[in-house]
């Protein structure tokens, strides 16, 4: 067997490396894991070691915590225990099986020595769930499609920022203010209060801005005649953006987005690529009536060569109605509307395969 | 018959510690389509030949039909269609020479993306009782979505 190595090449575009050997240090860590857990464990549950100067070749053990301290410390080497014992566990059961395997194993269709076709969840293996999606009837197209606006994602995060930075300011600021009561004066405090204080003003303002322009725009809605969508056929798509202010521009577009998943280091990013945008329509100096809102129908042709939607653990291939409109007094914003485009329907399910020429 | 492609995992190099030299085994394959291409619930057929086992007593023989992702991401693995020989009295239907048949998937289908690439192929896998395994794999298409380019 070869050693390990510790920079492993890259075939093609596939990537190497020992399987039995990365088996084998993922085993070891997982069980020094356990090892860990059940020697802490057990120090804890046996005591402690005291030792008496007096008689020095006596050490005397017996526990140094009340009882829920004790419980509660029981927690780190039982967490260490489940971690590392079903981490070890899992190695065992995949060690020595190909990834063909491993993969197989993981559906119930699949047996040693039996042959199998491995049957979906759905007709449709790896293209996304749709029910999300169609469970909104619209107002005159069949089906209302769900927002994945990038701007809500914002306010969340604003506001889960706003709400966290100002606490942790007011606990400095209760105990600078502490300080002053009680007569004496940390400057360093103070100087540390000062920025902070004006970085936790800072967020709640963006807060607020955010919440204004949610708000301030009008809701913007996305109906189609139909779902899924299929590569050749054409939709209606009944675009409607309530407001009462003045839009400078309105777009639409139909994008299909790849994604992809990788880790660099530590970290896991994820990089995204419009690889395919048809524009749907476009509209300049749009004032929505009072009371109601803009709406204009247009059609929607997916490419019939087109790839259908697709996700896997690490990659996907998405399709989406994306507006992008430009209020005359705020901010442009962005908004989603994911689509599941299905495969072409092929006719070629005969029952008895016929073997060719091959080459 | 289609040209072999041989693959040695990396635990089984191909210099041998006591010196001797070991023959590779070779996978020919015949495919049922020339070119290698199908549609989405087709059926695939596929003969291989395997040449170059007579040294070693096998342990194991596995043959699949899987997808996986190429790209920018991890790996991504589908396995559609997977058989596992462990037992000398089932070699014989299997191994050196072999066929079979299986209906594909109505997805997904084969994709040549900018940072996203799904790939299918016919793998087949094999363990010998020294512990070496070899495997070998080639590539069909399934559907006709044609190479995508940035906008």
């Amino acid at each position: 067997m070869r050693l390990p190595r510790f920079f492993p090449k890259k075939r093609g575009n596939r990537r190497t490396g020992s399987q039995v050997w990365g088996s084998f240090a993922e085993g070891v860590f997982y069980g020094v894991l356990l090892a860990a857990g059940i020697v802490f464990g057990l120090l804890l549950v046996t005591g402690t070691a005291k030792y008496a100067p007096a008689d020095p070749d006596t050490v005397v053990l017996q526990r140094g915590y009340e009882w829920w301290m004790w419980l509660l410390t029981l927690l780190i080497p039982v967490a260490l225990v489940a971690f590392g014992g079903s981490g070890l566990a899992r190695v065992v059961q995949v060690w020595g099986k190909s990834l063909e395997h491993r993969a197989a194993a993981s559906r119930p269709a699949i047996l040693d020595g039996l042959a199998s076709v491995v049957s979906d969840q759905a007709s449709h293996p790896s293209v996304p769930l749709c029910e999300n999606l169609e469970n909104s009837p619209g107002t005159v197209l069949r089906y209302r499609l769900p927002l994945e606006s990038p701007e809500n994602w914002s306010l969340v995060g604003y506001g889960v920022f706003a709400l966290l930075w100002n606490a942790f300011v007011v606990v400095l600021a209760v105990s600078a203010g502490a300080d002053l009561m009680g007569g004496t004066t940390d400057w360093l405090l103070i100087a540390l209060l000062v920025p902070f204080a004006a970085v936790g003003i800072g967020g709640v303002a963006m807060l607020v801005r955010s919440v204004i322009l949610a708000t301030s725009v009008g809701p913007t809605q996305i109906e189609i005649s139909d779902h899924p969508l299929l590569p050749g056929a054409t939709y209606d798509v009944l675009l409607g953006q309530g407001g009462a202010s003045l839009f400078r521009s309105i777009d639409m577009v139909l994008e299909m987005e790849e994604s992809a998943t990788f880790r660099q280091g530590t970290d896991t990013r994820t990089q995204r690529l419009v690889v395919y945008r048809q524009p749907l329509g476009n509209w300049r100096r749009v004032q929505p009536v009072p009371g109601g809102n803009f709406g204009a129908r247009v059609s929607v042709t997916i490419p019939g060569d087109s790839m259908h939607s697709f996700a896997s653990d690490n990659n996907a291939v998405l399709w989406r109605i994306v507006v992008k409109a430009t209020p005359d007094r705020w901010p442009g914003f962005t908004r989603v509307f994911p689509v599941v485009v299905f495969p072409s329907p092929v006719g070629g399910t005969g029952g008895a395969p016929v073997t060719e020429e091959g080459e | 018959m289609g040209e072999a492609e041989i693959g040695s995992t990396p635990d089984n190099p191909r210099g041998r510690p006591w010196n001797r030299p070991v023959t590779l085994p070779r996978v020919e394959w015949r495919f049922g389509h020339p070119g290698r291409r199908y549609q989405p619930t087709e059926w695939l057929t596929v003969d291989y030949a395997i040449t170059g086992l007579e040294e070693e007593r096998l342990r194991a023989f596995e043959r699949s039909i899987v997808w996986y992702t190429e790209g920018k991401g991890e790996e991504d693995m589908g396995v559609h269609f997977f058989e596992r020989f462990v037992t000398p009295g089932t070699f014989a239907g299997a191994v050196p020479e072999g066929s079979f048949a299986v209906q594909l998937p109505a997805s997904p289908s084969s994709y040549e993306g900018v940072i996203v690439k799904i790939r299918w192929c016919v793998r087949v896998r094999v363990f010998f009782e020294s512990g070496r395994d070899h495997v070998a794999e080639q590539v069909f298409t399934v559907g006709d979505v044609p190479p995508t380019m940035p906008p």
